[in-house]
């Protein structure tokens, strides 16, 4: 069962040309010319329930505009969204009820009162009842480590300690669908992978299907099952993470560090009739490029390590951020170029 | 019962933050009643002058004063648009308003709430009692049941004109200048509308009926001829308003176009 279905989805922005200069200026006070963008073109896409989905692309692909539109804060231009079989901008009040929003650069809370009261004020907006209330408060600070902070009011928080109420405020009516623009944008490495884990957490005892967007990779690595790639409007790869890496990972590189002198011939004789690379950096160290789906790398390795004397492996793998970027720069997913192997 | 409910609760977080800062509280109590003060001092001295302004006298000018002073006072309570274009359109705070499960323009209505001009209403009040005491024109058992009746009315013209016009932040990326001439043209219904020229005469009546939260209803208890018929129109007027004005908001809400990121 899908609970979101998107259709043909476009939203065209008007915007206005700006003419250059002062002629210009009163050019445009008299007769305005307009460039109609199509911030999200085309897009179609389902998500069951339960799932975890990334939704990534560069700034301005749009994917904010599509979250606003999948929480009927925005009006489609064409095409058809159903959420929790409802169509969030139609129903608006109804729908809302049903999910939960969390937007990195913008609070859900009053800046001015203490925590608990804007989750009080929340409560009642939600119409949640008091005993629903209580509990999935207790869980959810318990979870969370709040409890130090919910006397503080906002505007005294950390963005750290703001993010993790955010989160908490999103989740107190229980909501089915749990939608997060940039959630853990400018936070420490402790506080992301905190909300991470408590994300999967709620994924996976609750059942609460979440769509994120994101700028760091490994939100979507650490979560989520599929990935949803935008750019300029258009899906340009809907699928596995897995798949992705597979299709456009070229393979793996595999540095050895020898305790004594090994020449090239030498390990060429180990591998042989595997088509793999090797190249010797130093005295001491080689590494061997092995290719995707032709050459295990447990091969090359039982080959080499019974027959030399190694002091350290090191694997490196092509990393998601390349891929990505890689995928960026052709704007397109579906025919994998050579990727360049990280030698980080 | 719902909206009942979170009133209250938004209310009381009103209350808190203003706590939090009273000296700002209390500023603009003073502000907004010295605000008032200078209008009715305007008329005071014009008054100096001349015993009666196209056959009103001076108590029938403070009498529709205070009246004028009521439902303006009731409408910036709750109706605190000034900086909607600014907060919410602009910085994008409309975003999480249409993502909460209440009426939006409820939302806006509990977020912006500002019961400290309600004092304008009680000062309004008291003015009017006492031109009432000061003139000779009866008190009947249902004129404050009129009142009340009157007062909704007005609000909910204030109400209509506004929302509308605040709704065109929907439509255009910066309607500066219309909400301070539309504030400048709301000022001319708290004078008799007869001693001005028939074009202004008709739109205060029809187009920016703010004779309508003046002059008309506070007639109704002057016993002034001129607009008899036309004081009763008030609640019927404003129920009108309020509804083009709430329709043009629904319109305009779903031509949000949301801010940035």
């Amino acid at each position: 069962m899908s609970v979101i279905q998107v259709n043909q989805l476009r939203k065209v922005f008007k915007v206005q040309k700006n003419r250059e200069g002062l002629k210009g200026a009163f050019q445009d006070l008299f007769k305005r010319q307009y460039n109609h963008v199509a911030a999200v073109d085309d897009i179609t896409f389902q998500i069951p329930k339960g799932e975890i989905c990334g939704y990534i692309g560069e700034n301005g692909a749009g994917k904010s505009t599509t979250i606003k539109m999948l929480t009927g804060i925005l009006v489609p231009t064409s095409g058809n969204i159903e959420v929790n079989g409802m169509v969030p901008y139609k129903e608006r009040e109804k729908f809302v009820r049903s999910i939960g929003v969390v937007f990195g650069q913008r609070s859900q809370l009053w800046w001015d009162i203490g925590v608990i009261e804007s989750f009080q004020l929340l409560k009642k907006v939600y119409r949640v009842p008091e005993n629903d209330f209580k509990m999935r408060l207790n869980e959810i600070v318990e979870r969370l480590q709040l409890s130090e902070i919910l006397n503080r009011p906002v505007r005294k928080l950390s963005l750290g300690q703001r993010m993790r109420c955010e989160l908490a405020a999103s989740l107190l009516h229980n909501p089915s669908i749990l939608f997060l623009d940039e959630p853990t944008i400018g936070l420490d490495i402790v506080v992301k992978t905190e909300i991470r884990e408590f994300l999967k957490e709620m994924n996976q005892k609750y059942e609460t299907t979440i769509l994120l967007t994101t700028h760091d990779l490994q939100d979507i690595e650490a979560l989520c099952s599929r990935v949803i790639m935008l750019d300029q409007g258009h899906i340009i790869y809907d699928g596995g993470l897995q798949n992705l890496k597979e299709n456009w990972g070229k393979g793996k590189e595999v540095h050895f560090q020898f305790q004594k002198s090994y020449k090239l011939p030498q390990l060429h004789e180990l591998t042989k009739g595997l088509n793999v690379k090797w190249v010797k950096e130093n005295e001491m160290t080689a590494k061997v490029w092995i290719p995707q789906n032709e050459v295990n790398v447990s091969d090359v390795l039982s080959r080499i390590v019974g027959f030399t004397d190694i002091s350290d492996i090191k694997i490196f793998e092509t990393n998601t951020d390349e891929i990505v970027r890689e995928i960026y720069k052709s704007g397109s997913a579906e025919k994998p170029k050579e990727v360049v192997v990280s030698n980080v | 019962m719902y909206y009942a409910s979170i009133f209250t609760d938004y209310f009381k977080t009103y209350l808190k933050t203003r706590m939090t800062y009273r000296a700002d509280f209390l500023i603009e109590v003073v502000t907004d009643l010295l605000f008032q003060l200078t209008n009715l001092f305007f008329i005071l001295v014009v008054f100096l002058h001349t015993s009666s302004l196209g056959g009103w006298s001076i108590y029938e000018m403070l009498f529709i004063y205070g009246y004028f002073m009521i439902p303006y006072g009731i409408f910036t309570c709750f109706l605190n648009l000034w900086s909607f274009n600014e907060r919410y359109i602009v910085k994008g705070e409309m975003d999480r308003i249409l993502t909460r499960p209440a009426h939006n323009l409820v939302q806006l209505v509990l977020e912006n709430m500002d019961p400290a001009s309600l004092f304008g209403s009680i000062t309004g009040f008291i003015i009017m009692g006492y031109a009432w005491l000061q003139l000779d024109v009866g008190f009947v058992w249902y004129d404050p049941f009129v009142l009340v009746l009157m007062v909704i009315g007005s609000v909910l013209i204030y109400a209509g004109v506004y929302i509308t016009i605040t709704s065109l932040s929907f439509f255009s990326d910066s309607p500066t200048g219309i909400t301070p001439m539309i504030w400048n043209i709301q000022n001319y219904g708290r004078y008799p509308v007869d001693i001005y020229n028939k074009v202004i005469k008709f739109t205060l009546t029809w187009l920016l009926p703010f004779a309508f939260v003046g002059v008309y209803p506070a007639s109704f208890f002057l016993d002034k001829d001129i607009s008899q018929g036309f004081a009763l129109l008030t609640p019927v007027v404003g129920i009108v308003f309020f509804s083009i004005g709430f329709v043009v908001w629904n319109v305009g809400v779903n031509r949000y176009k949301g801010a940035g990121s």
